[in-house]
Order: structure tokens, then C-alpha cells, then sequence
């Protein structure tokens, strides 16, 4: 199954919801059916074996007929009634009340004519001279030794060869009905993958001509436009590096070392600080030396990267962001708009947007999510509905 | 006198502890050749049930005749059907009650 191959990369919770809702759906009808033709091989067999022995039950009734009507001639003498080693046995009036019985179940389905319960074979018969009153006679035997063992050794065998083949019929039904969503998925991913190829070369030739001008040589009013298209620059960057990190780098090997995390983020705070400055955000840091992580350099910068670019994206004008580092975790609070609670969960799904007023593609925290799985860190967020949101990294 | 009276006394009270089933139906058949058991084991032979027997029984009792007869054609010819119960209803169901009691098989098995 070719979507099943990038199962976390290409399927979303709810898409997978659906899957394993019909895997379910598919396992318990499979069972069904399994069950139900195990239940009428069961019955066939219990019939071929009883019609096997329903001649020799016969002989054996009629033997104890004869000595029943022997007891019957001569009960004014003998008040014994006839067993025998080989079955016990019960006679029965015809309101069905219990005359006499040898039998170890009490309870016997007259209206049956053979049938087998508890490992024991029950044949009934109806007498034609009703002797010692007896209009019903019931013999009991024990079943063949080892007839349910093989029985249930074939139910196994061909159960098994039937599920099989059940499973390879569900296996090209979930082939097709995966097929529509494969293809929106990899509409998706083409349209993502031709779009950054596209955007490398004029990126790279904005910002580093945006970095060639002398600010200060320019007057007031230019260098403020310039310093616009400085920002739109940097946001088509970030969105640069997230698909293309997306499409290529997770798949890339790792380059772990021991970053100090202190440096890495007021660098990236100030590669962000003319966004900051534009939305008149105020930033604050507590940024405590010497803590180190183990991990990969351009994974670390794109996680912090992404969550400070949410705090900036979805925070208000005048708005504040104060970041927190100390052993053991990473802070970032911003004074934002904030999510539901029920909405944080999918939070983390690719393409998944609450708030569509700003730009995005719904990728930044799918991309967090791979690299905190990755580095085993854990991500918890609490926010409130106009209050801001907090995003903690523990580690 | 008084001894006669006293016998009568005793002997009216043996007759009256007896039951209906004792008083009625044992003395005419004490002398039969068939005796009263045999005919309990040929209406079970053919009724089977307590109450299938005793329906039949009392049936044959308030209305003899050949055709519902249990007794073999040899037997019915050399002794012919018997005459019509005078007992009541009731006497006639306490005489047939106590009839089973004594002859049916239930307990008796060992």
C-alpha cells in the first residue's frame, strides 16, 4: 500500500480516523463472516458424525425396549430397571414427566431426535407399546473421542485461508478507496515542491541586494521601504525554508551536536526583529547561559523559528513576546489572539489553519512536531481565547 | 347384647375406615381370573401419562363398552363388559386416584 509507505507523512488525523474506522468496519464484518461459516461447518460436521451414529443409537434403543417390555410383563416381581455399560438411559411419560432415569442430564429435549450437548450424544426415540408407561426413551453415549479436536483443527486451517483471502480482497478495497485521497495528496506536494523551486532564485536575489544597501546613505523614507521589503523578503524566506525542510530535509541525515541554545536564539530573535519591530511587538528574553542540546543545528533554529514566527503572526499590534530558557525547557508566551483548546490537538497537522486572516500554509508546526518526535522533546501548549498562547519545550 | 353391639360397632368402623377404591372395586375383582393389577399395567401399556390413564379408566368405568375396552377379545368374549359404576363423579375419581397410587410405576423403580 503505497500511501501507507509515508503513512505519518502524507495521511492527516482525520484521514487516518477514517482508515482505521474502516479497517475496524472491515475487521468485524471479516469476523462475521468468519464466524458464521465456522458456525455452519460446525454443524454440518456435528450432523455427518450424528447420522454416523444414529443406526448403532437405534440397535441400542431397541435392546432396551425389549428389556423395558420384559420389565413391564413381570413388574408385579422386578421393580429394577434395565442399564447397561454401554449408555445410560431415561424413560418418559407423554406429558414428557421423568419415569426413571440413568442419565447425567437432567434436562433432555424430547421434541429432538439426536442431538449432542456437553460431549454427550442424545438419541430419542418414541415407543409404539407405551411400557412401564413409557412413551419416550432417550439414550445417552459419549461423543467420539477427538471428533471436536478435529473439527476445530480444520475450522483453524481453513478459517485461516479464508481470512487470507478476505484480507487480500480488503487489501485492494482499501487501494481503492484510498486512491482519491493519494491524489489530492500528491497534487498537493507537487504543487508545494514546483512552487519552492520556483521561489529560490528571486529570493536569494532580493535579500542579498537588500543586504548590499547602505541604510544609512539612503533618507528616512526609503530606507523604511526598503526595510519593508526587507521583512516581506524574510517572511517568503522562512516559508522557503519550511517546504523546502518539508519536502527534503526531514528525510535528510542528522548532524547532532551539543548547540548551546542561548546564542542560537538571540541570533534568530534578531534576524526576526524588524517583523518584531513592524508590529511594534515588545520582546523580552531571560535567556540562561550554558544550556546545551543534543541535536541538529538547522532543526533546532527551524523549530525555534517557527513557533517565535506564530508568536509574531498571531499577536496584535503593540502586542508582547517573552521568551524563557532555563534547564530543561523553553518558554515562549506571546500576547496573541489564542486557540481553542479543542483546536490544539490539530494544531500540529500539515495544512491544518484556524485563523486564515494571515498568510500560511499550515506546514510550521507539522514541521515542529517531526523534529520534537525526532529529538523526543515535548511540546505542550496552553492558551486562552484572546489572551495569548504559551508553547513549552521540555527536554 | 352388649358384645353384639359392640362387634357391630367395630365392624361398621373397619368398613368405614376402608377406602372407596377397597370397598368398591377389590371385593368383584378378587375372584376374577385377570386380576386388578393386570388391568393397570394394559391402561398404561396404551394411556401412558397419569392423566391420560385416569381420564381413559374413568371413561370406561361411566360408560363400558367393547370398543373402548383394554382387555383382549378372548377375555371380553368369555366374560363380556362390565357393568356401569354406580359410584359418583367424586367416588369414582378418589377410587381411581387411589388406584394409581397403588399400582403406578414412579416410585417403584429401583
Amino acid at each position: 500500500m503505497l500511501a501507507l509507505k509515508n503513512w505519518d507523512i502524507n495521511l492527516r488525523w482525520s484521514e487516518k480516523k477514517t482508515l482505521l474506522s474502516f479497517l475496524l468496519l472491515y475487521s468485524f464484518l471479516t469476523l462475521l463472516i468468519l464466524v458464521f461459516v465456522a458456525f455452519l461447518y460446525y454443524g454440518l460436521q456435528r450432523d455427518l458424525m450424528l447420522q454416523s451414529k444414529r443406526e448403532a443409537l437405534s440397535n441400542l434403543t431397541n435392546e432396551q425396549i425389549a428389556k423395558l417390555k420384559n420389565l413391564h410383563i413381570n413388574f408385579a416381581k422386578e421393580q429394577i430397571y434395565p442399564r447397561d455399560d454401554r449408555f445410560n438411559s431415561a424413560i418418559y411419560d407423554s406429558s414428557f414427566k421423568e419415569i426413571f432415569s440413568t442419565l447425567n442430564s437432567k434436562n433432555v429435549n424430547l421434541y429432538e431426535d439426536i442431538y449432542l450437548k456437553e460431549g454427550k450424544i442424545y438419541f430419542i426415540k418414541e415407543l409404539e407399546s407405551y411400557y412401564l408407561g413409557a412413551r419416550y426413551i432417550a439414550i445417552e453415549v459419549n461423543e467420539p473421542p477427538f471428533w471436536s479436536k478435529k473439527v476445530y483443527e480444520e475450522l483453524g486451517l481453513y478459517g485461516a485461508i479464508l481470512f487470507l483471502i478476505l484480507t487480500f480482497i480488503g487489501y485492494f478495497l482499501l487501494n481503492i478507496i484510498l486512491q482519491p485521497m493519494k491524489n489530492a495528496i500528491a497534487l498537493l506536494d507537487r504543487f508545494i515542491k514546483d512552487t519552492t523551486h520556483e521561489l529560490n532564485t528571486p529570493i536569494n536575489a532580493i535579500l542579498s541586494n537588500i543586504e548590499m544597501i547602505e541604510l544609512d546613505a539612503l533618507d528616512e523614507n526609503l530606507a523604511r521601504k526598503i526595510k519593508r521589503i526587507n521583512i516581506g523578503a524574510k517572511t517568503i524566506s522562512h516559508l522557503y525554508e519550511d517546504l523546502t525542510y518539508l519536502i527534503l530535509s526531514h528525510s535528510a541525515l542528522s548532524f547532532d551536536e551539543d548547540v548551546e541554545l542561548k546564542p542560537l536564539i538571540e541570533e534568530r530573535i534578531e534576524y526576526f526583529s524588524l517583523i518584531v519591530e513592524s508590529k511594534k511587538i515588545t520582546l523580552s528574553a531571560e535567556l540562561h547561559k550554558a544550556i546545551f542540546l543534543h541535536i541538529d543545528r538547522k532543526k533546532m533554529t527551524k523549530l525555534f523559528d517557527n513557533i517565535l514566527s506564530n508568536a509574531i503572526k498571531y499577536n496584535k499590534i503593540n502586542g508582547s513576546i517573552h521568551i524563557v530558557l532555563q534547564e530543561g525547557c523553553l518558554e515562549i508566551s506571546d500576547s496573541g489572539k489564542g486557540i481553542e483548546e479543542e483546536k490544539i490537538a490539530h494544531m500540529f497537522e500539515r495544512y491544518t489553519r484556524f485563523d486564515k486572516t494571515v498568510g500560511g500554509f499550515g506546514i510550521g508546526l507539522n514541521i515542529v512536531a517531526f523534529i520534537a518526535k525526532e529529538y523526543h522533546l515535548l511540546i505542550t501548549i496552553h492558551s486562552k481565547i484572546n489572551e495569548g498562547t504559551k508553547v513549552t519545550i521540555s527536554w | 347384647m352388649v358384645k353384639q353391639l359392640f362387634v357391630l360397632f367395630l365392624l361398621t368402623g373397619v368398613l368405614s375406615a376402608q377406602t372407596i377404591y377397597e370397598k368398591n372395586c377389590l371385593p368383584c375383582h378378587k375372584g376374577m381370573a385377570v386380576k386388578i393389577d393386570k388391568f393397570f399395567y394394559r391402561y398404561l401399556l396404551k394411556y401412558s401419562s397419569e392423566q391420560e390413564v385416569k381420564k381413559a379408566m374413568i371413561a370406561y368405568l361411566q360408560n363400558p363398552n367393547v370398543k373402548d375396552t383394554i382387555l383382549v377379545d378372548g377375555l371380553i368374549n368369555r366374560f363380556g363388559v362390565k357393568k356401569k359404576t354406580t359410584l359418583t363423579p367424586q367416588e369414582l375419581q378418589e377410587a381411581i386416584d387411589s388406584y394409581w397410587q397403588e399400582y403406578n410405576v414412579f416410585d417403584k423403580l429401583k
